[in-house]
């Protein structure tokens, strides 16, 4: 079976301050300035006020896994080599949530609840993608 | 203080007019009076086209209409070919059916597994204002031999899941339903056993089911044996992309006592839309089904307890046993043992999902949720051979589209309950 290359996101004018982050190594989200309420993914107006006050935080990178799964088998064809992976749901401290991976982690070793702090893996010179490794590894 | 002194007075306002009529402006008043459905499968020599055409004559001379009488062609999305998916779009199933000149309105409705729904109360809305008068609803798809069974899975990988937050992070349906059970069993302590359960329990449907892709009986070991896709989803917990069509006819309940005896009302019907990007659904364990079956039972003027069949929109075990468990059949937690004890096999005080579901009867991409409110109508009609629940006057349906995006719950019955 021929791999596909890694898919990069599909990103907006928008949202590129967040990749550009990420590449730096940082985690950042937004904020609203007008109601105060943390925003991820990252909106042009904000979802609770409409405002299009909007600012960038950097967050703490530090959260725990909703829920996950490692995937072992029937991969999509760009991933076919990277089984088994961890897909995890991560709810960060700063009370939003996203989708990632959970890496440095026995795949028989993540639990749900499992306290999580970011760290980055590059697919290529322009995107690195934020994951998350179990807290207990520094 | 103006605005917060009137804010109680408008939202009992608001309470009142939801429980005392507005919302009951489709109850009883649109029914389906003709259903069809070609077998799904592999079927790589059965143009799609074919599937459709099948299904709607067969709808056609269930309902014992007239072609002619049909004023408005609603096909739903089709996804394993744009082209075709543009020519159902642009009218090519009223050329097909020699209606050129005598249908008014051709047009898509179109949200992924819970088209079903949408075609269902759109069809009912249009009928019951009169703004059309016969309304054909078809689904038809080539998913198994139309495309490869890789680029079936990369078709998913990026079919409704987000390109820019999920995508590169090797998200696809396995994992997407895999992440939901993982945190449903973390929850509610349900076994791996009781959600191979659920695929026994459609299966057994499926074996009395002659359009099912999956007739041979199943067990519990067999599913707990297959390969592990994405922990703890294994193959045989998956649904298989099948190529399939399926069609049904509605006109206003007033009008189809002059074609049937046995028209199938639609009662009641409501729904939530909870996230786009799954990963920012904010409880993958319940998606808004309880809200949305709350309004559509009062709509009906029924109960959970009313309901003689409960077809339940699958895909994946978890969603049916998510579905089954909000929509009020049983409290959280207690559906799995339901399913294992065989209370919703045939015969059982549950009959669940009774076509076999897409676990079974195979995915048609939106008309795995099509086939199930045909499921639905035929059940009622009282046309369901070796299946047949006896007696079935009502019927709840539960649909969801994309990556569960949406929770619909429609109750469908043969009387309309005050």
């Amino acid at each position: 079976m021929a791999i596909s290359e890694k898919p990069v996101p599909e990103t907006s004018t928008w949202t590129e301050p967040f990749w550009k982050a990420a590449r730096e190594r940082k985690l950042i989200i937004q904020r609203c300035i007008d109601c105060r309420k943390n925003i991820f993914y990252p909106r042009l107006i904000c979802p609770f006020c409409f405002s299009k006050n909007i600012e960038w935080i950097e967050a703490s990178g530090k959260g725990t896994v909703y829920t996950f799964t490692v995937v072992e088998n029937n991969a999509p064809s760009a991933f076919l080599n990277d089984m088994p992976y961890i897909i995890a749901v991560v709810r960060l401290d700063e009370g939003v949530q996203m989708l990632s991976n959970i890496v440095d982690c026995e795949p028989d070793q993540v639990r749900c609840d499992m306290p999580v702090a970011v760290t980055y893996k590059k697919i290529n010179e322009e995107y690195t993608l934020p994951v998350f490794k179990p807290q207990s590894i520094r | 203080l103006l605005f917060e002194q009137s804010l109680p007075i408008l939202s009992y306002t608001v309470q009142r007019t939801v429980n005392g009529g507005k919302t009951m402006i489709l109850k009883g008043k649109a029914a389906i009076i003709g259903i069809g459905e070609v077998p799904s499968g592999r079927f790589p020599e059965r143009p799609c086209i074919v599937s459709a055409l099948d299904a709607v004559v067969m709808a056609i001379k269930d309902a014992g209409i007239k072609a002619e009488e049909i004023d408005m062609v609603m096909p739903t999305g089709t996804v394993y070919n744009a082209q075709y998916n543009n020519e159902m779009i642009t009218g090519r199933l009223v050329e097909e059916l020699g209606l050129a000149g005598k249908v008014k309105i051709n047009v898509q409705a179109f949200s992924g597994g819970s088209s079903s729904s949408t075609l269902m109360k759109l069809a009912a809305a249009m009928v019951i204002s009169g703004a059309a008068k016969c309304i054909l609803c078809v689904h038809s798809e080539k998913l198994a031999t139309g495309v490869s069974m890789q680029g079936g899975i990369d078709l998913f990988s990026t079919a409704g899941i987000a390109k820019e937050w999920e995508v590169p992070f090797g998200q696809h349906y396995s994992s997407v339903a895999a992440l939901a059970t993982q945190r449903y069993k973390y929850e509610t302590g349900t076994t791996d056993e009781q959600l191979a359960a659920i695929c026994v329990s459609n299966r057994k449907w499926a074996e009395l089911n002659p359009n099912a892709m999956f007739r041979k009986p199943l067990t519990i070991e067999e599913v707990l044996t297959s390969k592990m896709l994405s922990t703890p989803l294994r193959s045989k917990q998956s649904n298989m992309l099948a190529d399939g069509g399926a069609a049904f006819i509605v006109m206003s309940a007033e009008k189809a006592g002059n074609y049937t005896d046995k028209p199938v009302y639609l009662l009641g019907s409501s729904s939530r839309v909870t996230h786009f990007v799954y990963s920012q659904e904010p409880d993958l364990t319940r998606f808004s089904y309880a809200e949305a079956a709350k309004d559509a039972f009062r709509e009906a003027g029924l109960t959970p307890q009313d309901i003689d069949v409960m077809e339940i929109y699958d895909s994946y075990p978890i969603y049916q046993l998510i579905g089954f468990e909000e929509t009020g059949f049983c409290k959280r937690g207690e559906g799995g043992r339901l399913f294992l004890e065989g209370h919703t096999w045939p015969g059982g005080k549950y009959p669940v999902t009774t076509n076999g579901g897409m676990l079974s009867q195979g995915h048609t991409g939106g008309g795995g949720g099509v086939a199930l409110l045909v499921e639905s109508a035929r059940q009622l009609m009282g046309k369901a051979g070796e299946r047949q629940v006896k007696d079935a006057r009502f019927a709840a349906y539960t649909s969801t589209g994309g990556t569960y995006y949406d929770a619909h719950v429609t109750i469908l019955g043969t009387e309309v309950p005050n």
